[in-house]
This record gives C-alpha cells, structure tokens and sequence, in this order.
C-alpha cells in the first residue's frame, strides 16, 4: 500500500513539473507587453525598461522557472505583476469559492446520480426512460446555457437567488447558500446527466452477471442485492466517471464564474492567461492540479476499499 | 414507485430549504442599506476593470472610482479639461508654460493624520518621477516648496498640458516611504478604505470621510466598488437592485431601459479609419493624397449612424469632440458621400486595381461588426481586407507597433483635445503607429507650446485642418457609450473629460 502511495506520489511530482514547465515556456517572453499593459498608454520606453528589469523578466527562461520552482518549495508563489497583490492572498480568497461550487457539486452529482441511475437500471420501464431522456438532454446543453436560464428564471423574473456574487459562509451562512445555489445548479445538470448514465450502465451490467443470480437464487432480498452486492460492483466505473467529473467541473467553472461574477479560480485564470500574468497563472496551475490529484487519489483509496482487486495495481 | 415518490419528496424538501434560506439572507444585502427616512446611503457601484493596486501611481482614469475615493489631486477636471479646485484653491502658470505654482487649502490631513502640505506634495511628486507609467514624463519637471502651502513645479521645456499636473494623486509621504503601497491606501480623499469588508479583486468598501473639504458633494456615507467584469453578469446584478450603475455595451441598451433603468448617453469615442502610412512605406497607396481622400468619400456615414449603430451615433466628419478646443464648429463635410468621385481618383492617382489591407482587431469592442460592413465598402475600390485578431499580453503592443499601418478602430477622444493631438496627429503620438514626421504638423506644434489663451485654440484648429487638409483618417462616427443606472440613484451632470464614465462626484 505505502509502496503504491509512494508511486502515486511520484508521478504527481512528475507531472506538476512538466506541466508547470510547459506553461512557463508558453507564457515566456511577454515581458514587455505585460509591462506597457500594466503602465498604461503613457508610459514610454525607458518606464518600460525600468519596469521589465525590476521585476527580472528580461532573465533566461531557466532563471525564471528555477526561480519560481524554488518559490514554490517555500510556499512563495510570487506576486502578480499585475496587482503586486501577493498570489498566496490571491489563491486564498479564491480557492475557497471554486472549491465550494466544485465540492457541493461533486457531492449532490455524487448522490443525485447514484440514486437516479441505480432507479433506472433497477425499475426500468418508464422511469428508465424519463431518465435517459432527461440525461441525453442535460448532456447536450451547455452549463453556460443553463446558468443563463436559471438567472433569468431565479433571479430576474423570480427574485429568490442573487444574480450575481459570493457570499463567504463566515459572512452569512444563508447568503452563502444562496449565493451558490444557482452556479451548483447549472454543472449540476449537465455533470448528473452524464454521470447518472453512467451509473446506469454500470448496474444494469452488474445485475445481468451470475453472481446476481446465485444471490437471488438464495433468497436475498432485493434491496440487499442491489444496495450490497451491485453498488460495490459497479463502484468502480462510478468512481471512474466522478474523479474525471471533477476535471470537467473545474472548467466548467471558468465559465459558470464569469456568468455569475464569482471572484473564484477560473475567472481569475482566465483573466491571468490573457493579460500574462505569469505568477498568478502558475499559482492558480498548481493548484488546480494539486485538487485534480487529490481528488484523484481519493478515488483510488475508495476503489480500493470497495474491490480488493484495485489494491494491488 | 413508493421510493419514487420519495425521491421526489426529498427533492421537494432539500428545494424548499434553499428557496427559504434565500430568502432570508436575501434581507441582508449590502444595498438594500437605508437610513430610517429611506434615503440610501449606501451606493455601490459595477466597475467592468479591477484596478492594479492602491500605488497613487498607477490609477486608472477609466472606471478610476476607487482612486478618486482615496486620493485627492491638486485640480479636478471638468468635462472639458479645465481644472478645477481640490487639494489647491488657486494656481498660476507662467507665459511660455514652463512653471505651474499651486497654492494649497489649509487644514487639510491625510487619512493617517499627517498634515497635506507642500512638502507632502512634494514627496509624491518626486515618487510619481520614479514610478508609474509618467515617470519618464514627470522626469522633465523639478517640484519645489516656497512655502508651506505653496508647491512650484518647473519644466525643463514648455509644456502646453502644464496644468495637468494637477491630475496627480496626493498620498501620504510615510504611506509612500513605508514601501508597501498595496495593504491599504493613505490619502485624503473623500472616503478611507474598510479593509476588512474588501477582498481584492471583487469588492471594495469604503467609508466616508466626514472632514473632507468638500463633503457634501459625496451624499453616500458608504460606497461600495463591485468588479463585474462580464458585462452580461453586470446588467443582471443592476437589474436586481445588487449595484446601483455600470457601464453596458450598445447591444444591452434597449433592454436596459425595458428594466425600467436609467441610461446616460456618452460620446467619448470617435470611430475612425486611421491611415497612418502618410509616406507610402508599407502601403504606398496610402502615400497618395487622392486615395486618402477617395476612402474618406467612400462611406455613406449617415446611414452607417442610423443602420449600423442603429441612430445611436452621429457622423462625424472630423476626429475631435465638438466643444473641445480643437473642434471647428461650422465645419461642413470637406469630404462629401461620392463613390464615383472616390474611384476616378484611384484612377488618377493609378491605384484602379486597389490594393489589400490588414485591420488588426481586439474581441469585445463591436468590432466583429463593423469591418465586414466597412470592407464592403472598401471593396468598390477593389481594396481587399484581411482581419487578424489580436490577443494575450503582447496585443497592444503588436497593435500600435506599426505592422498595420490602416487601422479601423474605435478611439478615444478628450474634452481637452491637446491629448488627441499628442497621441494621433504628433510623429511620436503612440496611434500614429509609423511614427513618420511631418514638418507642417512640427511647426504649428512648437507655435503650440509657448502660446496660450485663444491663439492656443487657434492653433489646435489649424492642426485639426491641416490633418482634414491631408486626409491622415476617415472619421466615421461618433458612437454613443451608455452607462445604466438605478432611479434610486441621480447623475444629474456628467464631468468626465474622457467621455467614458460618471465621476465619484457626479453621483447624487
């Protein structure tokens, strides 16, 4: 297990680096664009110049990348060269919001698309079909779409929710709720549908196998054979689909944070990698990754105590 | 089906709860802030752009709110570029405009307690020399203190603007010698910032600042600046009574006011082509007087304002912003609709065949709109466009570097025209993107900058004509920016020389 762990561990160090070095190469060699974007029209070449040296953008590429790999390893992540806002304060007031909408999604996709898939696959018939139609449909239309729908619906036409905005729960625990209730909706729809699915499909091919058959053939109940026995199996290919559900929420996000206005993660990256800021792209880059594994990991842990197959690869 | 249902009611539930937790936490929004004589006193304002930081240096005169909150200037500006009183009463510039001398008001202090005196003045002076985006600029002068209450600021060459340094941003001396200019701002402005209820970014607190001079001229005990950057998301947080103004693009207008909003009308902006190969060196076309002239007679501007811009614009046939000094007021159209005219004189000049052309272009600005139609036109002179979107760090600076020496694009334009005459018509102006010196234009320039008063304006105007005269663009509209607000909210005057945005002041 520690020996998995550690493996794990490895190729997580693995990929930050090629990642982060990918990223760095991209973005290099904007030093003087940033620098006149950040003064301002009237600023003329020697301001720049003074600039670009100042902040050391006018070094090799590997100085640079050393540079912030170092920062890196003391929890220094540099400042944005935007805002000289240190990009430590910046990931901790936004990490919390992404987190919260990716969270809280996960959890309800998490909950949702068992209960529905597992129905579906179990009930059949009509419900069956109401469910793959509705996830056919929440698959085909864009969260950006929905998030537009769910505005003019609950917070223009209706006013129950914000239009816009974030509320930090040690603020306001109810304006928390409220605040975020319309941005989970709008991935949820779309990342249930596909999940629920998915689930779908797991169970349905876990109860066509025999030992499905062996158990009711001993008189197990129903409800035992599905919630003990098939769950677990199709465990697996459920996990499956939420570890990679969180990839595709975190850049579901981008989107679904501009429409709300959210100061959160994706906003902030989009707007870093447009402008080149280079520390906070890094910043926001790290860890996004460091979430995707995490989540990542989870995913195996809870795998392997579901199928004692998984524990050994 | 018994378990359907249940799903259901668990569905009902978990529904009701969040609908009613809304519901009460709905009670304590921000805005929704009133005295008991229900007279708002809170007004928080969308900014579509989030400022750098709090370095006095580095404040954006565009949105520029949470600046003019903080910091006091010397002058501020009216609608046409004319100074007004702030930190100085009163100020005096020299003949040839080589020294500006500012007389302080007394009992002024900064928000730290620290006295707002010459010296004070002086000390940001010589920081903004060191830093920011004017510092090369601010180089050229020496600040001085006669007196306590009098700051001398002396130019090393005539400097027609000279008046302007009245823009620059006073802070305090031991906020600026402390170093950390981004943990919260010291100035003496008309509101201190609350730290604790901002988070950088996305929303700004600020607090009234009960002995500021001029106090009444800012009704709001507290103002709040939220950073809306979509303008989409922006119109939905002012329809719903979150923010109470922002600025909207032209598309939003009709369903602005269909919202029962407020929108104010602003012509800050001249849309031009700008045919800045004068000299014929990468487009020698362009190095022909006549088809500089022929594309100026190729565009039905009217109907581009009434069908393009859906009549919110008006045509324009010169670059300036009527009233501002370098505005001809009679000034009929030197350049009539004539597309017959327009081709003969390709012809003469031997460009029949017409040539093709590149418009750089930035997403967002309604441009994606207006170069298909603009092409069209260009092709009955068999002038072939080409488009190339510019993005990333490096746009601006790729478009203004001289690689497309026609450019369509919607510019600014000043209620003090001087600025448009540094930045699109001198050789060094950062629009005149090939940089190629006229001796015309230099002449009337050197006249410019020791003269004052009418002859000041006159020679703006003979800049004004002589650019016509030459046809270096092809003014085409002047479209309308709006700017939606709440009716809880007054804007009864507008004083932005930009044209872009309400002022902290203008809002009653």
């Amino acid at each position: 297990m520690y020996r998995v762990l550690l493996r794990k561990f490895l190729r997580a160090v693995t990929i930050l680096l090629v990642v982060s070095f990918t990223t760095y190469l991209l973005m290099y060699g904007k030093g003087p664009g940033i620098v006149r974007a950040v003064l301002g029209r009237e600023a003329q070449e020697a301001d720049i110049r003074r600039e670009v040296a100042r902040l050391g953008l006018d070094r090799p590429l590997l100085v640079q990348y050393g540079d912030w790999l170092q920062g890196l390893l003391t929890g220094d992540l540099g400042e944005s060269l935007f805002t000289g806002q240190s990009v430590t304060s910046l990931l901790a007031t936004r990490v919390p919001v992404t987190l919260a909408l990716v969270f809280l999604t996960l959890v309800m996709m998490a909950v949702l698309s068992v209960l529905l898939g597992v129905t579906a696959a179990v009930r059949g018939g009509w419900i069956d079909r109401v469910v793959q139609f509705l996830s056919v449909l929440g698959a085909a239309v864009p969260p950006f779409v929905i998030a537009i729908g769910l505005v003019f619906t609950f917070a223009i036409a209706v006013r129950v929710f914000p239009a816009t905005g974030y509320v930090s729960p040690d603020q306001s625990f109810g304006g928390w709720i409220a605040s975020v209730t319309l941005p989970t909706l709008a991935l949820l729809i779309g990342a249930v549908a596909g999940a629920a699915a998915q689930f779908r499909g797991a169970v349905i091919d876990t109860l066509s196998q025999d030992f499905v058959r062996t158990l009711r053939a001993r008189g197990i109940s129903e409800r035992e054979v599905v919630f003990r026995h098939v769950l677990r199996n199709a465990g697996g290919p459920g996990l499956m689909t939420l570890n990679l559900g969180v990839m595709t929420l975190l850049g579901g996000a981008v989107f679904i944070e501009q429409i709300f206005a959210l100061p959160g993660l994706g906003s902030a990256g989009l707007e870093a990698s447009l402008q080149g800021d280079v520390p906070v792209v890094m910043g926001i880059l790290v860890v996004a990754i460091a979430i995707v594994l995490v989540v990542n990991l989870f995913a195996d842990l809870a795998n392997a105590a579901l199928t004692p197959k998984a524990r050994t690869r | 089906m018994r378990r359907t249902k249940r799903l259901a009611r668990v569905l009902l539930t978990m529904t009701t709860a969040l609908t009613s937790l809304a519901a009460l936490s709905a009670c304590t929004d921000a805005n929704t802030a009133s005295t008991p004589g229900g007279k708002k006193d809170t007004l928080v304002l969308g900014s579509t752009a989030d400022i750098q930081g709090w370095d006095p240096a580095n404040q954006p005169s565009f949105q520029g709110w949470p600046a003019d909150a903080v910091y006091q200037t010397l002058t501020r500006f009216d609608a046409l570029g004319k100074p007004q009183p702030d930190a100085a009463t009163k100020w005096e510039v020299n003949s040839d405009n080589t020294a500006v001398t500012f007389h302080l008001r007394e009992g002024m202090k900064f928000s730290d307690g620290e006295p707002v005196d010459a010296e004070a003045i002086k000390v940001g002076f010589d920081y903004q020399a060191s830093h920011g985006g004017q510092a090369a600029r601010l180089s050229d002068y020496k600040a001085t203190t006669p007196d306590s209450m009098t700051v001398k600021l002396t130019s090393s060459k005539p400097d027609p603007g000279i008046v302007g340094m009245g823009g620059i941003k006073v802070a305090s001396p031991k906020y600026l010698k402390a170093g950390n200019l981004n943990k919260a701002p010291v100035g003496s402005g008309p509101y201190t910032l609350d730290a604790a209820k901002t988070t950088r970014g996305s929303t700004y607190t600020f607090v009234k600042n009960e002995d500021f001079w001029d106090a009444k001229t800012f009704p709001y005990k507290k103002l709040v600046v939220k950073v809306l950057k979509n303008q989409t998301a922006a119109l939905n947080a002012l329809k719903t009574g979150q923010i109470d103004g922002t600025l909207i693009q032209q598309s939003m207008y009709k369903e602005a006011i269909a919202s029962d909003l407020r929108v104010l009308g602003m012509r800050g902006n001249t849309t031009r082509l700008l045919l800045m190969d004068h000299k014929g060196e990468k487009i020698p076309a362009l190095g022909e007087l006549k088809v500089r002239r022929a594309l100026n007679m190729l565009f039905d501007k009217k109907s581009l304002a009434k069908d393009f811009y859906q009549g919110r614009a008006v045509p324009a046939n010169q670059i300036f912003r009527p009233g501002s000094d370098a505005y001809i007021d009679d000034l009929k159209d030197p350049y009539p609709y004539d597309p017959a005219e327009a081709k003969r004189l390709m012809k003469e000049a031997g460009y029949e065949k017409g040539f093709t052309v590149t418009f750089p272009l930035f997403g967002g600005l309604g441009m994606e709109e207006l170069i298909p139609v603009v092409a069209q036109e260009l092709s009955q002179l068999n002038i072939k466009v080409k488009q190339k979107t510019l993005s990333g760090p490096t746009a601006v600076e790729e478009l203004l570097s001289g690689k497309y020496p026609m450019i369509l694009w919607p510019l600014g334009n000043y209620g003090d025209s001087k600025q448009d005459i540094k930045d699109y018509v001198l050789d060094d102006g950062i629009w005149n993107v090939m940089h190629q010196p006229d001796p015309t234009v230099t002449k009337l320039w050197d006249r410019f900058l020791t003269s004052t008063g009418q002859e000041a304006k006159e020679i703006q105007q003979e800049l004004n004509r002589y650019t016509i005269e030459q046809a270096w663009n092809v003014p085409l509209a002047y479209p309308e920016g709006f700017y939606a607000y709440s009716p809880k909210i007054r804007i009864p005057e507008m004083t932005d020389s930009n044209a872009l945005n309400p002022r902290l002041w203008d809002y009653k």
